[in-house]
């Protein structure tokens, strides 16, 4: 067991390389292998990485949450899993290699510093739990990418109102496409916040006797998760779109990042384990 | 030497004043190829478009020829300008002529979009066949034409395929349209408002119906215009005063009026963007002066774009077409090459030569290996016993092969590819004219 998850440990870094090499290739150079190869090879990435989470949490006896190195894989997972729902429900393809770098880098920097530990908070064995993290991260990580593309956006917009036109533009989707992913990951970010919220709001006060409402990372997230509601419901009512919503989306993403590395630098509360 | 030859004429060699006097509608060509086949061809077809018209053909009596005379080339020019009475207007100087590979070489460039006025333009392939078809009903086309105009679409595709010289916008309407593209994703749930009936508009409006686009509006100074362009496109006509309020309801402006002033400003479309909930909106200004003030590009969720800015686009692209012209001469002259090959391979002096070197490599191999047998004095013996045995094998199908001129040629052609598959002769040495 241990050493199989000591190949993947070494192999997912490596898959997620070989990934990202493909998109680029079909993004940048047209390559009609790298074309097909590029989803079929992120698939296959991500059935092994989600065996690495599981076979982990197995071995160790408690889901890979307890550092922040465990937490970086599950990031990255998250990432390149919200994406491929993306792809597969858009049909978009080309816009792989932007999203998934970021998976690359998370999870290179995991299986790098990754610690195998066994003894743990015992609070930190919880199903419960498992679901609470794993929902809360797909939901930053879907924010991470509605970011992306609201980046993306921004800079196809800007040439096309240039009136210049680079090859690089020419392949990205057209703008309403782009608007329409982004879009979509925030509406995927929010539902995962609701049950991350959902879920720990149930949960919490069971398993500390220290529970606070008051805690910094639930006030972080719930704002956080505020701030998109209330974005999602403008868009529906006043109809804020294009530029404008293009420019809240990365706002809100870099809100929820400084709020969260802050929240977990400098205040402790109930909710740091590590 | 390929017995073909073509002689044409195309907008590098004559204005279009001049090169459309010999432009040949199907009933001439029909007329010319018929005429042409009667008297000197074996086989001929003609290609006829607005921006040049071509004529090749083979000269009766076999595949080796010598070089036509100048006094043929002559005579076909002057036959091509008499069909079309065009003797006041076309002189032999707009007029070209190429004879075998060289030949053959133009009508893979031409094919493959190289030597159009645009360059990249894939349109021709299509003139290309046409002008094949109708000399095929003719009956003017043989075993050569055939395997020419093969190798001729395979040049045609392969470029297509295998290069993106015929990709991005090289014309106004069509890089207005891609630009459509970039900002809409859906353009048959989008609507656009043309304004001004004339050519260019039409063009761009033509090219959004062929996109797909879901409702079309036009507007011009003359309402019957707008009504015949409406009766022709579809979509439905707009009163030239009533433009502002469409602002607020369409999605993509087209404008290729002559006015004094412009149509509106940005205080007009301030009002239209917010009924709108500015959503975006692309307006082309194709006009000379412009049509519309450049000051509503500042606005948020517009995009617009006047004559320059896409006149930037089509340089652009090609650009990019013109950096494609190694890989398709790659291509050509590897048609070329292929395309030369399987000529020389019906032809008898290549096929006796190839056939002689196989013999003599096999008397060679087999005096090196067993010429240690013999004794010094009797090595120059055995070299001379070996090429007396080769070259009297070889004498009774070398002639035969030679004399071959009452045959047809298909049964040379069969005959010289059982020799070559028999023999295993089917690398043909390249170059060989």
């Amino acid at each position: 067991m241990k050493i199989l998850v000591d190949i993947l440990r070494l192999a997912l870094p490596l898959l997620y390389f070989a990934t990202v090499w493909s998109y680029a290739k079909a993004f940048f150079k047209d390559s009609a292998l790298a074309k097909r190869l590029k989803s079929p090879l992120l698939y296959v990435t991500l059935a092994l990485h989600l065996s690495y989470l599981l076979i982990r949490t197995a071995l160790f006896n408690h889901p890979p949450i307890t550092t922040i190195f465990e937490i970086m894989s599950i990031i990255s997972f998250s990432i390149a899993a919200a994406y491929a729902v993306i792809e597969l429900l858009t049909k978009v393809k080309n816009t792989g290699y932007f999203i998934l770098i970021l998976a690359f880098i998370f999870q290179a920097f995991s299986s790098c510093f990754i610690e195998s530990i066994s003894q743990v908070n015992p609070v930190l064995r919880s199903q419960l739990l498992g679901i609470h993290v794993s929902s809360a991260l797909l939901g930053y990580a879907a924010i991470a990418i509605s970011a992306v593309y609201g980046f993306l956006y921004l800079m196809l917009y800007h040439h096309i109102k240039s009136n210049r036109f680079g090859v690089i533009y020419n392949k990205l989707p057209n703008l309403e496409t782009l608007e329409r992913m982004s879009m979509m990951s925030i509406v995927f970010g929010f539902c995962f916040l609701t049950i991350a919220i959902g879920v720990g709001l149930f949960w919490l006060p069971r398993a500390f006797e220290h529970f606070s409402y008051f805690d910094p990372k639930l006030i972080g997230t719930v704002f956080i998760w505020a701030m998109y509601g209330v974005g999602l419901i403008a868009k529906r009512t006043v109809g804020w779109q294009g530029r404008k919503i293009m420019i809240l989306s990365i706002i809100g993403f870099a809100v929820a990042f400084f709020s969260l590395t802050i929240i977990n630098v400098y205040f402790s509360g109930f909710h740091r384990f590590y | 030497m390929m017995n073909l030859i073509a002689v044409g004429i195309n907008h590098r060699t004559a204005p279009l004043e001049v090169r459309e006097k010999l432009w040949m509608s199907e009933d001439e060509i029909r007329k010319a190829v018929a005429e042409l086949k009667e008297r000197v061809f074996a086989e001929c077809f003609i290609v006829s478009t607005c921006n040049r018209t071509e004529l090749y053909g083979i000269y009766r009596g076999g595949g080796e020829a010598e070089a036509q005379t100048p006094s043929d080339v002559d005579a076909l020019k002057d036959f091509l300008v008499k069909f079309k009475s065009a003797g006041d207007s076309v002189k032999h100087e707009h007029m070209y002529h190429m004879i075998s590979t060289n030949a053959v070489n133009h009508l893979f460039k031409v094919a493959s979009g190289v030597d159009s006025m645009v360059i990249g333009d894939v349109q021709i392939l299509s003139q290309i066949k046409d002008g094949f078809n109708i000399a095929s009903e003719q009956k003017s086309t043989g075993t050569f034409l055939h395997r020419l105009l093969q190798s001729t679409y395979h040049v045609g595709k392969r470029t297509r395929t295998e290069t993106t010289i015929a990709e991005g916008a090289v014309s106004v309407s069509y890089a207005a349209v891609e630009l459509a593209n970039k900002i809409f994703s859906d353009l048959s749930k989008k609507s656009a408002l043309l304004i001004g009936a004339g050519e260019t508009g039409e063009l761009t409006a033509k090219h959004l119906i062929g996109r797909g686009i879901g409702e079309l509006f036009i507007a011009n100074r003359t309402k019957s215009k707008a009504e015949v362009l409406v009766a022709a496109l579809g979509g439905k006509t707009v009163d030239f005063d009533a433009i502002l309020p469409m602002l607020a309801r369409v999605d993509i402006v087209v404008s290729s009026v002559t006015s004094d002033g412009y149509l509106f400003t940005k205080n007009d479309l301030q009002k239209a963007l917010k009924e709108r909930s500015h959503k975006p909106l692309f307006v082309i200004d194709l006009g000379v002066p412009r049509n519309i003030d450049p000051e509503i590009n500042k606005m948020e969720s517009v995009f617009l774009y006047d004559l320059d800015g896409i006149s930037r686009i089509i340089d652009q692209n090609l650009q990019k077409r013109k950096a494609e012209l190694p890989h398709v001469n790659e291509i050509i002259l590897e048609e070329l090459t292929e395309f030369s090959n399987w000529f020389n391979s019906l032809q008898v002096s290549p096929t006796i030569q190839d056939l002689r070197a196989h013999f003599e490599q096999v008397r060679q191999e087999e005096v090196e290996k067993n010429i240690n047998r013999f004794s010094p004095e009797d090595k120059e013996l055995v070299e001379l016993v070996t090429k007396r045995i080769v070259n009297k094998l070889l004498h009774l199908p070398t002639t035969n092969l030679k004399n071959g001129n009452e045959e047809s040629e298909e049964e040379k052609h069969k005959k010289l590819h059982i020799i070559r598959s028999l023999f295993g002769l089917h690398k043909v040495k390249a170059g060989t004219e």
